[in-house]
């Protein structure tokens, strides 16, 4: 009996055993059949996904730490159909909460499409409005009977970042914008995009939970700070707002630059634009070239130019500041006749006098005497014609016609004296007279002065363009300047500091005749003399006040000038010689 | 006792059919124990590496999630102290903009006129490289498989 048993278990515990052995080898069979091979590669393209991590844009900041953009959180709202209960609820919620029309929605609700499990509903929702949706359906899931989920079960909320500009439309030229697409447009935005962008980071992610994994360390985008005052950026848009009402001009333009290093502390123009809005731009601007006129609307100067041709005419030897000229109130240059502004002679001037007068008949002169090629060499070596290359997106080169060129006559050596046939931009005139203020060095304008990636500051410096007159002509036009200013006791002058500037009337070809009613006004100057610290450009389009330049835009100077010298803390001349002598 | 007597008694219990049995029940059971304490040593450590790898996607967000907050507050300061804002609150306050007639200059020894805006002047480490050791995603068998690749790598 005992035997018999025996053998019986044997015979079981073999049974077992053949069992437990077919059901390994069927799991090898199964594990390396052809079919295994498919199913793995199959699972195999789940295991991993790749996901792309982009950086927090980077910041932009004034230069003394005042925030001009940054980002925010927004929401995307969405519906996931494979949850949702109750459309209604949800379209009436939404509606309510964020003005949207409720019939589109649930429409959008109820007839997605095919094989659509997710419908997004509203985007860039700010995060007041999204946190409220968000309480709201707690709120009803807390309410919801037993087993049952909330009115507003499979909305979904995806949060993500946004551009703001907490100025709105302060330095809106300066700054640009940025799409919803994260694409810069104008501006820094759209000239240091790459920068402020950051890279994105594409990595595979396994999809098994269970597998842990580093995500990997994407660093924001840079952040850059700018030369910009925002105080005096502010002021000279108040400033310049102020002064197209009282003058009655169409549109301006406002440049603070240092110009001993090329920094743009402000720069007004119009139109601006809420760059938290920038999807106006269609109804504020006709085209691009308004977004920013500082650097890329060219246009004829006039009389400002001639601190360019006496700069010329000093540094080649052609004339003196003693060398006097008998104004006879017409000359004819390359058979046409140039007049002075008030076709009057002004007799015996010297140089000081012939730009104190502005006398175009004296320019013409000195242009003439010093010939086509040193004239156009001058203004070449200047930057005229050419981009300063200035780190702001949009700039236009403007034109400086030169002989040999088929639109080039005679006559555009005369005329180009007193800056009538030539198109410049304010920065391009900020950069060429930066030599005369600045010892004969030209600087090259700039916004940016520093950048902050991974933790480290990286300054910019200042970077000069050439030396095109010497120290002592700069200086000796600088003191021309300041005395025929002083002279005439313009409206430009700034009470305990010495200024030296011109001014500027040029007349608007209209229809290719120069329209005496209508102007452009312009004035530029720098001070103190002894010591610059800002150069100030002004420019009103077509004042109807009055059209001339020293009468608009020299008091503008003055009204900006006097803001400057508070928010740079520059003390009067006499207070910074007295402390010079200690 | 005697000697035979012994030595039989011995060579009784070594040929007992019921000893070699126990033997062979031993062995299994040993094999199972170990195979069990594997196991277990395995799953706990898949577990603490899988509760890690979910406390580490937390902390990940909750850096996230505190970056957004740390972007809408200094966003949100930045409006409240935007230009306008702080303009219209000085005017209302009685304060209005000074004329350069106005400014009194005094000298202050020792003081230095503000300077552009330092942002960061300490460098951060560069953390280019993958900061995870192996032992914190590696599965025993990928443990097993890199030390036989290895001894492979070794042996050629």
């Amino acid at each position: 009996m005992r035997q018999q048993y025996a053998r019986r278990s044997q015979a079981l515990a073999y049974a077992l055993a053949f069992v437990a052995l077919a059901v390994v080898v069927q799991m090898v069979r199964i594990q390396n059949s052809p079919e295994a091979a498919i199913f793995h590669e199959r699972a195999s393209n789940y295991a991993y996904e790749l996901h792309t991590f982009y950086p927090d844009r980077g910041e932009i900041y004034d230069r003394n730490g005042h925030l001009l953009a940054g980002n925010k959180t927004v929401y995307e709202i969405g519906v996931d159909l494979g949850i949702a209960k109750d459309a209604n609820s949800i379209a009436s919620a939404v509606s309510a909460e964020l003005g949207l029309d409720y019939n589109t929605m649930i429409n959008a609700i109820q007839n997605p499409g095919v094989n659509i499990s997710y419908v997004v509903i509203a985007d860039y929702v700010d995060a007041q409005s999204a946190i409220k949706l968000q309480n709201l359906k707690k709120t009803l899931q807390g309410q919801a009977p037993e087993g049952t989920l909330g009115g507003l079960t499979g909305l979904e909320f995806k949060s993500h970042p946004q551009r703001s500009y907490p100025e709105n439309s302060l330095a809106s030229n300066i700054l640009g914008f940025v799409s919803r697409e994260g694409r810069g447009y104008f501006g820094v935005e759209e000239k240091y995009d790459t920068l402020l962008a950051g890279n994105p980071v594409q990595v595979l992610l396994p999809t098994d939970p269970n597998k842990a994994f580093e995500i990997p360390r994407v660093p924001d985008g840079t952040t850059l700070i700018l030369t910009i005052n925002r105080d005096l950026q502010a002021a000279a848009e108040q400033t310049l707002d102020e002064s197209l009402s009282h003058y009655g001009a169409r549109n301006g333009t406002i440049v603070v630059m240092n110009p001993t290093n090329g920094e743009i502390l402000a720069m007004a123009v119009t139109p601006r634009m809420d760059l938290n809005q920038f999807w106006n731009y269609g109804s504020v601007y006709n085209n691009a070239s308004e977004f920013n006129s500082a650097i890329s609307m060219p246009y004829e100067p006039g009389s400002v130019l001639k601190i360019l041709t006496m700069a010329a005419a000093l540094d080649s030897g052609t004339v003196t500041p003693a060398t006097t000229y008998l104004d006879t109130g017409s000359i004819l240059v390359g058979g046409a006749t140039i007049q002075n502004w008030d076709q009057q002679p002004w007799g015996l001037q010297d140089m000081t006098g012939c730009l104190q007068h502005s006398l175009n008949v004296c320019l013409a002169m000195v242009s003439t005497e010093m010939g086509a090629s040193t004239f156009y060499s001058y203004m070449n070596n200047f930057g005229l014609g050419h981009l300063t290359g200035i780190d702001l997106a949009g700039e236009a080169a403007g034109r400086l016609k030169i002989p040999g060129d088929a639109d080039w006559y005679p006559v555009d050596l005369g005329t180009n004296a007193f800056g009538q046939g030539v198109a410049v931009t304010p920065i391009q005139l900020l950069m060429a007279s930066s030599s005369i203020a600045n010892h004969g060095r030209t600087v090259t304008p700039h916004v940016l002065s520093a950048m902050v990636r991974d933790g480290r500051q990286y300054n910019v410096p200042a970077q000069y363009a050439g030396t095109p007159i010497s120290e002592q002509t700069a200086n000796t036009l600088t003191n021309m300047l300041a005395v025929s200013l002083e002279s005439e006791g313009s409206l430009a002058l700034v009470p305990g500091y010495r200024i030296a500037g011109k001014t500027g009337t040029a007349q608007i070809p209209v229809n290719g005749f120069y329209d005496t009613t209508q102007t452009n006004a312009s004035f530029i100057g720098w001070g103190p003399v002894d010591d610059p610290q800002f150069m100030i450009y002004v420019w009103l389009e077509r004042p109807s006040a009055s059209i001339w330049g020293s009468e608009t835009a020299a008091p503008v100077f003055a009204e900006i000038a006097e803001k400057a010298v508070i928010l740079l803390n520059i003390p009067p001349d006499y207070i910074r010689q007295q402390l010079a002598k200690k | 006792m005697n000697i035979p007597n012994v030595n039989h008694f011995i060579h009784a219990y070594k040929v007992a059919p019921w000893r070699i049995q126990r033997q062979w029940i031993g062995s299994t059971l040993l094999a199972v124990v170990v195979l069990a304490m594997v196991a277990t040593l395995y799953l706990d450590v898949t577990a603490k590496a899988a509760i890690a790898g979910r406390e580490i996607q937390d902390l990940n967000a909750g850096i996230l999630a505190s970056q957004q907050v740390s972007a809408d507050l200094q966003t949100e300061l930045a409006t409240l102290t935007s230009v306008s804002v702080m303009e219209q609150r000085a005017l209302e306050l009685g304060f209005r903009p000074m004329v350069p007639e106005e400014a009194q200059y005094l000298i202050v020894p020792g003081y230095a006129a503000p300077k552009p805006e330092i942002l960061a002047a300490v460098p951060l480490p560069q953390m280019s490289a993958s900061t995870f050791p192996p032992e914190y995603s590696e599965s025993l068998l990928d443990w097993i498989d890199e030390k036989i690749a290895i001894s492979a790598r070794g042996i050629r």
